[in-house]
């Protein structure tokens, strides 16, 4: 491989659900790459799609409600059309996931040293005493303060924080190359969320692993990313340097949705926000998703969009971007600074 | 002040644990009062005591020790009537938009409700009432008949704050009332409630753990840990010149959305973890995480004190250099 080729390669990702008699489209056409040891966002409101999407990638949603089209090349092979036993390798071993609730992914019933063990043995074949050894090393590693009493202790004594610890710990254990947090610090309080933040950005500068970072907020990400995508009812509508998306983003939901942070407006007065709601996935109009809640909408707009990029690694889902001029996270004076 | 609409003396709220045999000590002698028509607001992390503070105010929490009074009278003083009048004019509302909808009624019932429970005014009136706060809270008349699960969470919140304005309250208790939506839809939210706060004179007691949404909008904001306030200020004073070491940390960790070349500043991490409310830490109860912390500090309990004009703090240190005690 050369340098420059990404490490994860997303194209035209869809995701289908039954959902009794009909089928819905939850995602459409997802397409997004991250370069090795890269720090990739996904930002947008909740049902937008990032969830899915991460789940998708790893084979984690229900097979038997759901459809997954597209491809999504990583090392050479399409993860999309993988067998269960296939991606079963893939899994912990080159991709970890983590999620907002650590006790979702965490066994009630077991130590956390025993499942940190299990990953370890699964993917290295190492006998218990080598297994121990490197879960302890691991969990010193995410910084957990006396790791040989954790790695003894069921999830349920260990405090939210430190079961999102002792979850990246599991997660890293084999150096992945790609680790996809679906919001890994929104249960949490900020001083505990700038501990883990600060924890993955060191991990991920050690390691070289690279990261998707998933989250509805946009302060974590721009703290943690160097590119973010932005999607909007399942559809990725821009995809950008996070410099870029913050000082001058191109898609009127992005800029919407960074005007309305109370930090720019002053104390008291209107906050800009975004009126009405996202489309039902079962009532999607077939133009630009935006449309109904965008303040820039033209009768032309209810034709299909499509990203284009409109600056050397700068997408946009909006014909109209050459001619507006949209605010982006500064204020008036930050922007003349 | 004796015109204050809240206020709470050295109040103390202590829970038994499961097992018994400790005392969680929720919130432990905190002291403040609201003026009529101001925006208060409370920030602290989970478990720093803000809910059971929130719920004292309103009279669904019994004090431990201490007091909480309604302009001046202790509301449990009064007789049964006087009381539940005095119940009504103090509201809270939560931070689950379902948790105070009955998925079965429709949304005209859920509104009228309270009024139902009051049951004074006739039910053609009732039904006005509910579809004027409906209006008010910005939801058009079509919604009226419609089920909770039709509504998106912001559209449920709107609903919530609309059943709690037919009872005409001079207080409302908003606990983390916005966590639980996007930013695009918050920011409706907190519109409004500037706007209904406008039009009826309202005041807020305004609790949250968001820093961003505290301060756009409060007029004085108190900062919580481990059941007692730790600072207290208006907010310019509070975000420009924190005086409490766990503000400073607070501000410092909060994500900001700036591109890198323009964030400021090493940002304090704070290690470890707020210590258990059921055993709080001697003298200071933040020095387990205060990097400022000295001897003194697990010795002696700081005495709250007003550093500037209306700005008080908990530190053996606030308002002088670090290192020499005040
Ligand atoms: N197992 C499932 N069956 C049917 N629909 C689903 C399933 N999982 C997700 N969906 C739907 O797919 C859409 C995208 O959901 P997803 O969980 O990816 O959203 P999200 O962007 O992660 O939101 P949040 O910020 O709330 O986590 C939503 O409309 C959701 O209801
Ligand atoms: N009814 C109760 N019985 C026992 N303990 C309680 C009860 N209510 C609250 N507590 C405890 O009191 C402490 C303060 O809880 P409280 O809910 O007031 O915190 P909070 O600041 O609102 O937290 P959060 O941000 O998580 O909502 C916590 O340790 C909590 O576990
Ligand atoms: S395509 Fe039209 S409606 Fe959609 S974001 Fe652009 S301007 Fe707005
Ligand atoms: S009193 Fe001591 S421990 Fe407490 S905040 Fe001040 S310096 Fe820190
Ligand atoms: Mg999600
Ligand atoms: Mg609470």
């Amino acid at each position: 491989m050369n340098a420059a080729d990404p490490l994860l390669t997303v194209r035209g990702l869809s995701v289908f659900f039954r959902a009794g008699l009909d089928v819905v489209q939850a995602t459409s056409g997802v397409s997004f790459a991250i370069q090795p040891g890269e720090r990739l966002g996904i930002v947008g409101e909740s049902g937008c799609g990032k969830t899915v999407t991460g789940l998708a990638l790893l084979g984690l949603l229900p097979r038997a409600s759901s459809r997954v089209t597209g491809s999504a090349m990583f090392e050479g092979q399409d993860l999309i059309s993988l067998s269960p036993g296939q991606l079963r390798r893939v899994r912990g071993r080159k991709i970890s996931m983590i999620f907002q609730e650590p006790m979702s992914a965490l066994d009630p019933v077991f130590t956390i040293g025993s499942q940190i063990g299990e990953t370890i043995r699964t993917h290295f074949g190492v006998d218990r005493g080598a297994a121990r050894r490197r879960a302890i090393d691991a969990l010193a590693s995410v910084g957990i303060p006396s790791p040989e009493r954790v790695h003894d202790s069921y999830p349920h004594q260990l405090s939210g924080g430190m079961r999102q610890r002792a979850m990246i710990a599991i997660a890293l254990v084999c150096e992945p190359r790609l680790l996809i947090a679906d919001e890994p610090t929104t249960a949490l309080d900020v001083t505990i969320q700038a501990q883990i933040i600060d924890l993955l950005m060191d991990l991920s500068a050690r390691t070289g692993t690279a990261l998707l970072f998933i989250s509805h907020d946009l302060g974590v990400i721009a703290e943690t990313c160097t590119r973010m995508i932005t999607m909007y009812a399942g559809e990725v509508v821009e995809d950008a340097p996070v410099d870029a998306a913050l000082v001058r983003p191109r898609h009127p939901y992005t800029s919407g949705l960074l005007r309305s942070l109370p930090r720019l407006s002053p104390r008291g007065a209107a906050l800009p926000s975004i009126a009405g709601r996202v489309p039902s996935l079962r009532d999607m109009p077939a133009g630009c998703r935006f449309a109904a809640r965008c303040h820039h909408a033209l009768p032309d707009c209810d034709k299909a969009q499509t990203l284009s990029e409109v600056e050397a690694g700068h997408f946009v889902r909006c014909w109209r971007h050459d001619v507006l001029e949209l605010p982006g996270a500064l204020t008036d004076l930050e922007r003349v600074a | 002040m004796t015109d204050a609409i809240v206020s709470v003396e050295d109040l103390r709220i202590q829970f038994p644990t499961q097992n018994g045999r400790e005392t969680v000590k929720a919130v432990d002698g905190v002291s403040f009062s609201v003026q009529p028509g101001e925006t208060f607001g409370i920030i602290g992390e989970s478990g720093s005591g803000k809910s059971t503070l929130g719920r004292a105010v309103v009279c669904l929490q019994k004090p431990t020790e201490g007091r909480v009074l309604h302009h001046g009278t202790d509301p449990n003083s009064l007789p049964g009537a006087d009381l539940r009048r005095r119940r009504r004019e103090y509201q809270i509302i939560f931070q689950d938009p379902n948790a105070a909808l009955n998925p079965r009624m429709t949304i005209l019932r859920s509104v009228r409700e309270p009024l139902d429970i009051i049951g004074t005014a006739p039910r053609v009136e009732r039904e006005r009432i509910a579809l004027g706060m409906l209006d008010l809270v910005g939801l058009p008349a079509e919604f009226a008949a419609r089920y909770p699960h039709e509504l998106s969470g912001g559209q449920k919140q709107r609903v919530n704050i609309a059943r709690v304005l037919t009872v005409r309250p001079k207080l409302i208790v908003c606990d983390e009332v916005v966590a639980a939506l996007d930013v695009s839809i918050r920011a409706g939210i907190l519109n409004l409630f500037a706007d209904l706060q406008r039009e009826f004179g309202l005041t807020y007691l305004f609790i949250t753990h968001d820093l961003a949404v505290v301060s756009h909008v409060s007029s004085r904001i108190a900062v919580m840990y481990l059941g007692c306030f730790m600072e207290l200020g208006p907010p310019e004073a509070l975000l420009r010149r924190p005086l409490h070491p766990y503000t400073q940390a607070l501000l410092s960790a909060e994500p900001i959305p700036l591109p890198s070349s323009m964030r400021t500043g090493q940002r304090i991490i704070l290690t470890g973890e707020i210590p258990s409310p059921t055993n709080p830490p001697s003298g200071c109860r933040f020095r387990t995480r205060c990097r400022s912390a000295q001897d003194v500090c697990a010795a002696e309990i700081p005495t709250w004190r007003e550093i500037e004009p209306g700005h008080f703090a908990a530190c053996h240190f606030a308002g002088s250099a670090t290192g020499t005690r005040s």
